[in-house]
């Protein structure tokens, strides 16, 4: 068919007005560089299944997308035909505040969500780096995250049921809208992080959390990188139950405008009033026993983390919770080497970390002297750097993803293969070059 | 050769001939799991001790299209771990050490024959425990929860198994060995570890479990709470949740059950009682204070007849005690009962208990409930005599009603015992053919010959509707009654 044909069946599924194939809006979605042929912006569920059947049929190169904070993630595409803007689907569809679930549509940004859910005390505690504009289902396909992780868990705990639609169309149902259903395979658990390669999401039914009627912040700054490692141990030890640890080092404190310290711990308490002081008060001890000192927060500082990793390019490296500290010193040690900074945050109760990193470097320096070192030391315990976001030179000259080993691999292809035989959904985007 | 005296020497070469069961009367000790009523018996059982005869079992089997049970203590309550059409048993009861203990990372790797219990009393004494505690741990392995992803009655606050899996070993029906997850989080790619627990064996053979460990709260304070009618309960367990506060378990008792357990266990629950609530908090000293006393106050607005608060920890243990052995006080009862597993959003709890009451008098027979209040997963046990002719028929009926108002509701099939057998046959009445279609494809991609645990999870024509339902327990060639 040929490109006025397709812009014309497009039209005719979403309406004229939400298919851009120029101008601005269309630029907006390039994807590494990579315009695509249209944006196109569906407003119902059907309407997803009709272009997707069409782009089955025609061979069309799909990039779903939400509020686009994340389309850094992941490969360049060779190409892309579809911009598959979700951000119209923006209903919430069921929201039954004595079942603690609700049921929205990909589209619905979490602020939005935020303040629905805020009216009867209730929250979704899913905080990724990026800020509160990311939508719902652009968050659970990229897999993202943040320091509330620690209590809640991620997307694959808080997802209990997903509506996606499949390469061809079909509108397909998996999970339940219940907070406890161990009926048929954890499909939702397939979707959360497969970055749109299996099937799009298009209405997530999700467990929500109260919100607790107090909380407190602290920063805990250490004079050493150990000095702190040893408080978060200490921490982790105790029956001491924190909302939030965040482990940040010199250069992230400097972007979030504390006083500079070679590592700090921040650290969110929610509970009653109480217990969000009386757990202050053993934190605080801990943290002297370490050698650290305390510095009172505002819950503002939390979103206020996202300036951290503003940066072009963002890594996230995972470990074992207790080499935690061990790998920011080599991340920040490595990249240092090279002349770039790294301003460090990570999920120290997790074993995750992400930075920040500015300034430039060689293609070839970066893959050989900064990514692969960290992804050999990081391979004997099961750790992985992830670069979520970099230069597309820098992307084609180390993997973004990085290995990931068979046969875990030969079955994540027989998968794709499965669902997406013709490499529709972000093809080449994801891990293995699927 | 499939069966054949060949088939049965290469399976005592993979593990040994005394890890071969292949007697009748050891044989039958295989045919059935906790759910009785579906009996099969595989023709061979096998024990294994290593992955690497595991993975050398599958690629037998998958060589002869041998289907393969796998089975953990057999105290699941679906119909899984039995063998409908036969085959090799693979049953993971040697299997059954911990692979590594470490504190500083939180998590536990062990061997899915591990009994669930084990875990937490080896690092309790370290101050950590494992979450998911189905009221079987005493005897369930880790390997059964984590393929059927129990639950229990604090997974209200901590979530089921799967939310405390951090990585996977399994010898996938391809016959690979596949290592997914560990102590590492967000491997890059598609989240298997998450996808494969909860796959009843259909998937592969667990071989290797990694498991988040919590550390044990800083206090716990349980309550129990009686009132004249289950509709002031069930307001109460949704004003409780309201209110903002999750407990770490939040339990319902009706009035049969208080009969039965005061009669059988001596909890001494509050007598007359037309319903009990026991509520569990955890966590700081402060925060479950604050909340037992807000706890007392939303009691005492319904209507409480009585509130109790367990004073130490062995009045603790008496008040969970009644609620654990339920099930065993309701044999003083009846003998023979069906279990329901179906769940409702909470908000609907009054709703559905009015519909258990009266499918219970449409059909002239008993239905006690206890069950997790706070997620809103029922368990009524529908009681029959199995002398009396008709009864099972309409205890079936009953229970299928229950099912279907509970899925009209907005619910779920199975909380947390998982399909099984039993409940393959219902899958259509909460998912579609493109969901089941879906899910049908997934299962391929991991056993491409379809010999893992055949008849399970997926109604067999999923297209249609119809699942396997056995006329009669299948009995195996030569056995005489």
């Amino acid at each position: 068919m040929s490109a006025p044909d397709l812009a014309e069946m497009l039209a005719a599924i979403v309406g004229r007005e939400h298919v851009a194939g120029a101008g601005a809006e269309r630029s907006a979605a390039a994807v590494d560089g990579i315009l695509p042929r249209w944006r196109v912006r569906p407003g119902a569920v059907d309407e997803v299944s009709r272009i997707l059947a069409l782009a089955s049929s025609e061979g069309l190169a799909v990039a779903p997308r939400g509020s686009g904070s994340a389309l850094d993630l992941g490969m360049p595409p060779a190409r892309v035909d579809v911009a598959l803007d979700l951000s119209r689907l923006a209903g919430i569809m069921e929201y039954v505040p004595a079942d603690m679930v609700a049921t929205v549509q990909a589209g619905v940004r979490l602020d939005v969500l935020a303040r629905e859910l805020g009216k009867h005390g209730q929250m979704l505690p899913l905080d990724p780096y990026g800020g509160a504009s990311r939508t719902v289902g652009g968050v659970l396909a990229a897999g993202a995250s943040g320091p509330r992780r620690f209590r809640y868990g991620t997307g694959r705990d808080l997802l209990l049921g997903a509506r996606f639609v499949q390469v061809d169309g079909t509108v397909t149902w998996a999970g339940a809208k219940v907070v406890k259903s161990v009926t048929g395979y954890e499909i939702p658990k397939l979707l959360v992080g497969s970055l749109g390669t299996l099937g799009v999401i298009v209405e997530a039914t999700l467990r929500l959390h109260p919100a607790q009627p107090a909380s407190g912040s602290w920063l805990f700054p250490f004079p050493s990188r150990d000095h702190a490692a040893s408080f978060v141990a200490a921490v982790l030890a105790s029956d001491l139950e924190p909302e939030r640890m965040a482990w940040l080092n010199a250069a992230a404190l400097a972007r979030v405008g504390q006083e500079p310290s070679e590592a700090a711990v921040a650290i969110s308490v929610a509970s009653v009033a109480e217990a969000v002081a009386s757990q202050g008060g053993a934190l605080d001890a801990l943290a002297r026993s370490s050698g650290g000192r305390v510095v009172a927060l505002d819950e503002e500082f939390w979103p206020g983390m996202n300036a951290i990793l503003d940066a072009p390019i963002v890594v996230k490296l995972a470990a074992e919770i207790r080499r935690l500290s061990f790998w920011a010193g080599e991340l920040q040690k490595l990249c240092a080497h090279h002349g770039l900074t790294a301003a460090v945050v990570g999920e120290a109760g997790n074993g995750v970390l992400r930075a920040g990193v500015t300034g430039s470097v060689l293609s070839q320096d970066w893959a050989r002297e900064v990514v692969s070192p960290l992804r050999d030391g990081l391979a004997p315990e099961g750790g992985s750097l992830v670069v979520e976001r970099a230069p597309v030179e820098l992307k084609h000259a180390a993997d973004v993803w990085g290995p990931v080993p068979e046969p875990a691999l030969a079955v994540m292809k027989r998968l794709k293969a499965e669902f997406d035989p013709r490499g529709i959904l972000n093809r080449g985007r994801f891990v293995g070059g699927l | 050769m499939a069966l054949s005296p060949a088939f049965l020497a290469e399976l005592e070469r993979i593990v040994g001939a005394p890890g071969v069961v292949s007697t009748l009367e050891g044989r039958l000790a295989y045919e059935c799991d906790m759910h009785t009523y579906y009996k099969g018996a595989p023709d061979f059982v096998v024990l294994p001790e290593s992955t690497a005869q595991v993975a050398e079992l599958v690629q037998l089997c998958r060589r002869e299209r041998v289907a393969i049970v796998p089975r953990g203590s057999g105290t699941g309550l679906i119909g899984g771990a039995m063998a409908p059409v036969g085959g090799v048993m693979v049953s993971m009861t040697r299997m059954n050490r911990i692979l590594d203990l470490d504190f500083p990372n939180r998590c536990a790797t062990v061997q899915p024959g591990l009994i669930n219990l084990w875990l937490s009393q080896a690092t309790r004494e370290h101050g950590y425990y494992f979450a998911p505690d189905p009221s079987s741990q005493m005897v369930s392995s880790i390997g059964g929860n984590a393929s059927t992803n129990a639950g229990g009655p604090h997974c209200l606050k901590y979530g089921i198994t799967v939310n405390h899996v951090l990585g996977l070993e399994l010898v996938t029906g391809a016959g690979e060995i596949l290592r997914v997850g560990g102590k590492a989080v967000d491997a890059p790619g598609y989240d298997l570890t998450g996808a494969l627990v909860g796959g009843e064996g259909t998937l592969g053979l667990l071989t290797a479990i990694t498991v988040r460990l919590l550390h044990v709260p800083a206090g716990v304070k349980t309550l129990l709470a009686s009132f004249s009618a289950i509709e002031d309960a069930s307001e109460t367990v949704s004003a409780i949740v309201g209110a903002g506060i999750t407990p770490a378990a939040l339990e319902m008792i009706d009035e049969v059950f208080v009969r039965a357990i005061n009669e059988g266990v001596g909890a001494g629950y509050p007598k007359g009682a037309g319903a009990v609530l026991l509520i569990e908090l955890d966590g700081p000293a402060a925060e479950i204070e604050a909340q037992a006393g807000r706890i007392v106050q939303i009691c005492r607005d319904h209507a409480a007849l009585e509130i109790r608060v367990a004073r130490d920890e062995a009045e603790r243990a008496l008040l969970w005690k009644g609620r654990k052995e339920a099930a065993g006080a309701v044999g003083r009862m009846s003998s023979t009962w069906i279990l329901q597993d179906a769940v409702v959003p909470r908000s609907r709890l009054p709703e559905i208990m009015r519909e258990v009451v009266a499918i219970g008098a449409r059909h002239r027979l008993v239905i006690a409930n206890v069950f997790h209040a706070g997620d809103g997963n029922l368990h009524p046990m529908i009681l029959y005599d199995d002398r009396v002719p008709g009864e099972l028929e309409r205890a079936h009926e009953a229970n299928d009603e229950l099912l279907r108002a509970c899925l009209a509701m907005g619910g779920s099939v199975t909380g947390e015992h998982g399909v099984g057998l039993d409940k393959a046959w219902s899958m259509p009445l909460q998912f579609g053919d493109a969901d089941l279609a879906f899910m049908a494809r997934f299962r391929r991609a991991l056993d491409p010959d379809s010999i893992m645990n055949p008849g399970k999870l997926l109604p067999s024509h999923p297209a249609c509707g119809e699942g396997f339902r056995p006329a009669a327990p299948r009995l195996p060639t030569g056995t005489w009654v």
